[in-house]
């Protein structure tokens, strides 16, 4: 028991030092952000010498174009939608994939497989000229809809299904279940974990996009937060540490927030908990 | 029982919404891109005509400059590969472990931080190390030099082989996370009964790893080492914002060429074939990587099987009903 | 089963293709709600500079409401520009050749007629910098020389020649070791260095439409930036991007290597003038190769191919008026820039307070040397900003010999660019 109590105490220990190492860039990222413009390029020092909130201000309000709620309310709705809608088509095929008797499998497979390979600048500008001429510049559609083709989440999704058991589901056909309940009842609560990861990603991803969004979106009113506050502080010819690390500050607190709203989900209910 | 003839039609009902999504967003701008991949076709004055295999050429025409530009991508890129995918496979899975192993009051807060940094953009990524390893006076220069580890300060960015190891050093920061992630989901999926069995056999922490975590956790390593090997294929954003490519376009990706070359040289055709060509290296590697998981597969099952037949011996396992299926049967009746 | 599936490949390959087919036009009615014509206006003007032109814009749709000016300020506006239709660009002088070629611009004298500017109220510089084949294409906006900001602590009396800068440099070196006169960048800016030496030694790198680098006295010219390095050491060695900026930003205190000077772009005078406050001194560039010259780049207002005549000229021409009346021009001196328009020049001049910036680096127009106007400029650069130019601050054992064989590998690179 005791040496046991002790490798928990070593494990802590290192698990604290890693998480320092890990933490460090996000702290000086944090505290460049209250530097100001000189400061934050002549020293290398951790903590600001005069402390200023200009590099927020500035963001917020320092510029007419600053549309910060605009844009905010853009991503909120932007993510929300494509995040539901990968969820959704990718559950469904990668439940198919794993578990129904679909014709041309292995196709499918090596086809979600390759379909990763492949990188992004080739659909780029086809994708951007699809949505033009459906006149679809500008609006929502093209902010939401072309992640859903991402194949990460089928193979994410059929891989964990792959590994798992199929005699619950067969217990639960047997009692008379029915396909959408075995998937809704049975499938989706054991694979929440691997849902939410896929959840997660793609949120970021989505959140964090910058050169599709700068792509199909012409006016103000239409950014998504990331490209808005890129907008702002990306001249070619304009570098400030702090501004950027302030912008960075804001954009990264609401995907911080999600994560740590999302952090129960990771992990299998009380069920699994139960048998350890 | 589900492998009637109506659920093969349902099959396609549920695959139906994905492949809807996947023709039209992903299929079809790709064939359109093979097309103009066989086009003269300038992003600033669109199409100038058919040229079939040119811009191929073009690319394995050894006196042309867009194909030392591109093999020496090419180069960087496998360099890039080589250098990070042992890391971020194994890094993240040791931190996974780790977490496994930690009082579950402890897990959530240390998961939590170890992702962090996979919630930043790569903007931000970029800018952050850059101005960490500043090579003039940058945090982590003055913080050697006070330490005196070193007593001249090294150029992180203008210097091989630092400024791949800056590179690096950035991407397992920045993307660990992610990995550590699925990690923590599998080992959370073994089955706890496997470990007290393999207890009762005398099993050390390292023969547990090996014999009981390693065989459960196999498919989540296969796809995290596919999925790994395909991001740093696809490199770009670090070393476009930390390195610029530097020095002498040693750390230029393969990305950060064909982006270069559609961009600021205007020539999609060009660049078009050129990820075309760079998809079917990757589809290659990746294929590799499956014989391989194949033949690893065919030529262990001694191993998989010793693994498989503890647990159906294990008598709890057999005869006990397993837990999430009086989940199911108890919340189906409701 | 397989032919359903088939029938969705045929589908795909329909939709694929109908893309490719109408991908290429498109044509949009720019007409306002009430009745006004939209001119769609296009910059890169983000972060500091952006405000004052979008208060020229702003006011012109106040001062007026048959024409509404919409503008887009896009940190890859030349990616947008490509990729859809604008009635007004910003270009600069570097891009202008690809752009003509590309036809993608067309030339502005019957707009300039039409804004009521005729060619000699602008500064020979700005109208040569807008001039390809000895025809217009753009109204000249601005240029924005490499500029000399200077600490005026340590330095007395702004350099004016090579001599000057090793001994600020001896002066620096003996109060404080890490303290250099200058800091030449190994990336980033070096294109303003690269065209700088030449104009000052008189070398035309242009030849038949493409740069030739691989000329001896280029090769002699260049090498006095390895040897501000590695022979008299006025600029530390090994600074990356940026590092001629970044060096006159440090201060003593947090380490690391600094100059008393920076050989820099204007854009950075907010920032040095944060830190340096009334400290902060701006010079003309120095002599260090043969004569006196200055390089840099210029921002032109080009108008766009598709600009045919109607509603929309007459905006972009009413819009171009309004823009070069002097006291709205002035809005763009003040963010640092000098207008190349001679009637807001004086109003610069009258006010050195104010376009602080502007003020002193108009003195520097009369010595700007147009860069080399050819196809697919920034292409044919890129070797010698990502290689030769590192290498020369870089390796101290650089030989002439070998530095010619990078030029060779330069040239040969920008020859393939240039469609030769």
């Amino acid at each position: 028991m005791r040496a046991k109590k002790i490798k928990t105490i070593i494990l802590v220990a290192v698990a604290s030092i890693l998480a320092v190492m890990f933490i460090m860039p996000l702290v000086w990222m944090i505290f460049t952000s209250f530097k100001t413009l000189g400061e934050s390029m002549s020293s290398s020092a951790l903590l600001p010498k005069n402390w200023t909130l200009i590099n927020y201000i500035n963001i917020f309000n320092g510029t007419s174009d600053a549309k910060m709620i605009l844009w905010s309310l853009n991503t909120a709705l932007v993510t929300a939608l494509g995040t539901t809608l990968v969820i959704f088509v990718d559950v469904l095929a990668a439940y198919a994939l794993a578990r129904l008797n679909v014709a041309g499998k292995k196709l499918f497979l090596g086809i979600v497989v390759i379909a990763l390979t492949i990188p992004g600048i080739v659909t780029l500008f086809p994708a951007f000229y699809l949505f033009r001429n459906f006149g679809l510049i500008d609006t929502y559609a093209p902010l939401i809809l072309p992640y859903s083709a991402g194949t990460l989440g089928v193979f994410l999704i059929y891989n964990f299904l792959r590994s798992f058991p199929r005699e619950l589901e067969e217990a639960a056909y047997i009692d008379g279940a029915s396909q959408w309940q075995v998937l809704f009842k049975v499938i989706f609560p054991t694979i929440r974990p691997v849902v939410t990861t896929l959840g997660v990603i793609t949120f970021l991803a989505i959140y964090n996009d910058y050169l599709w969004p700068s792509l199909v979106i012409n006016s103000n009113e239409m950014k998504t937060l990331t490209l808005g506050v890129a907008t702002l502080i990306q001249g070619s010819n304009f570098v400030n540490p702090g501004a950027m690390m302030a912008s960075t500050v804001i954009a990264t607190v609401p995907a911080l927030l999600i994560f740590i709203w999302a952090n129960k989900y990771f992990v299998k209910g009380v069920t699994n908990s139960g048998i350890k | 029982m589900y492998h009637s003839k109506s659920t093969k039609y349902k099959a396609l009902l549920f695959i139906a919404p994905f492949l809807a999504c996947f023709l039209i967003f992903w299929l079809a701008p790709v064939l359109y891109g093979i097309w103009i991949s066989l086009n003269d076709y300038k992003l600033s004055m669109g199409n100038l005509g058919f040229v079939g295999l040119e811009n191929y050429k073009t690319i394995f025409d050894t006196g042309s400059v867009y194909h030392t530009q591109f093999m020496n991508a090419l180069k960087n890129t496998f360099v890039f590969m080589a250098i990070s995918v042992p890391p971020l496979v194994l890094i993240s899975l040791g931190l996974a472990l780790l977490i496994d192993n930690l009082p579950s009051k402890l897990k959530v807060f240390f998961r939590t931080i170890f992702f962090l940094s996979y919630a930043i953009s790569v903007t931000a990524v970029s800018a952050i190390f850059l101005w960490l390893f500043n090579a003039n006076g940058g945090f982590v220069n003055n913080l050697l030099m006070t330490m005196n580890i070193t007593n001249s300060p090294v150029n992180w960015l203008t210097e091989q082989p630092y400024a791949w190891f800056v590179v690096l050093i950035s991407t397992v920061w920045w993307t660990i996370g992610f990995n550590m992630l699925l990690f923590v989901n599998a080992l959370d999926e073994v089955d706890g009964a496997l470990y007290e069995a393999a207890d009762l056999d005398g099993a050390n922490s390292f023969k547990k790893f090996l014999y009981v975590t390693l065989p459960e956790i196999r498919n989540v390593a296969f796809f995290v080492i596919i999925t790994t090997v395909i991001a740093s294929f696809n490199l770009y954003g670090q070393t476009m914002l930390i390195t610029n490519g530097g020095p002498a376009r040693s750390t230029t990706s393969l990305i950060m060429n064909i982006n270069h070359t559609v961009f600021s040289g205007n020539q999609l055709g060009i660049g078009s074939a050129m990820a075309i060509v760079m998809g079917v290296i990757m589809t290659v590697v990746t294929g590799l990587q499956y014989w391989a998981n194949l033949k690893i597969n065919s030529d262990g099952p001694k191993r998989k099987r010793k693994g498989r037949s503890k647990k159906s011996e294990d008598p709890a396992l057999v005869n006990a009903p397993l837990p999430y299926q009086v989940d199911g049967k108890e919340t189906m009746k409701k | 089963m397989y032919k359903k599936k088939w029938g969705l490949v045929l589908a795909t390959s329909v939709l694929a293709f109908s893309m490719a087919a109408c991908g290429d036009d498109e044509s949009e009615e720019s007409t306002g709600s009430n009745g006004t014509t939209q001119i769609k206006f296009i910059n890169g003007f983000t972060g500091g500079d952006g405000s004052y032109m979008t208060k020229i814009v702003d006011d012109f749709n106040e001062s007026q409401d048959e024409f509404e000016v919409v503008q887009s300020q896009e940190p890859d506006h030349y990616t947008k520009f490509k990729s859809s239709q604008y009635d007004l660009v910003i270009m600069h002088e570097s891009n202008l050749e690809t752009y003509i070629q590309d036809q993608m611009i067309q030339p502005v004298s019957s707009f300039l007629e039409g804004a009521g500017l005729s060619e000699d109220e602008f500064h020979p510089a700005g109208l040569a910098a807008s001039t390809v084949n000895d025809e217009l294409y753009g109204f000249p906006l601005d240029i924005h020389p490499l500029t000399m900001f200077f600490n005026e602590e340590v330095v007395s009396e702004a350099p004016a020649t090579y001599e000057d800068l090793v001994t600020l440099n001896n002066e620096a070196q003996s109060s404080d070791p890490n303290l250099y006169a200058l800091g030449i960048p190994g990336s980033g800016l070096v294109e303003f260095y690269i065209n700088m030496i030449a104009a000052q030694n008189d070398i035309d790198l242009e030849q038949d439409g493409y740069l030739n680098f691989a000329q001896e006295d280029f090769a002699d010219a260049l090498m006095i930036f390895h040897d501000m390095v590695f022979e008299d050491e006025i600029s530390p060695a090994q600074l990356g991007l940026d590092g001629e900026f970044q060096t006159f930003m440090k201060n003593p205190e947090g380490g690391g290597k600094q100059a008393a000077i920076a050989l820099t772009g204007p854009w950075y005078f907010q920032a040095a003038k944060e830190q340096y406050g009334d400290n902060l001194g701006i010079g003309s560039i120095p002599q260090i190769g043969d004569g006196t010259a200055t390089a840099g780049n210029a921002h032109i207002l080009a108008v766009p191919s598709n600009v045919q005549d109607g509603a929309v000229k007459e905006g972009v021409e009413a819009f171009l008026g309004f823009l070069y009346e002097p006291e709205n021009l002035v809005n763009w001196a003040e963010s640092g820039q000098t207008p190349t328009h001679l009637a807001t020049l004086d109003l610069v001049s009258e006010d050195p307070e104010t376009y602080e910036l502007a003020a002193q680096n108009l003195e520097q127009l009369d010595d700007y040397v147009s860069m080399p106007h050819v196809y697919n400029y920034g292409e044919q650069m890129r070797y010698m900003n990502e290689i030769v130019f590192s290498k020369l601050v870089s390796e101290a054992g650089l030989t002439k010999e070998a530095l010619m064989t990078e030029l060779e590998m330069a040239t040969e690179e920008a020859r393939q660019f240039s469609g030769q």
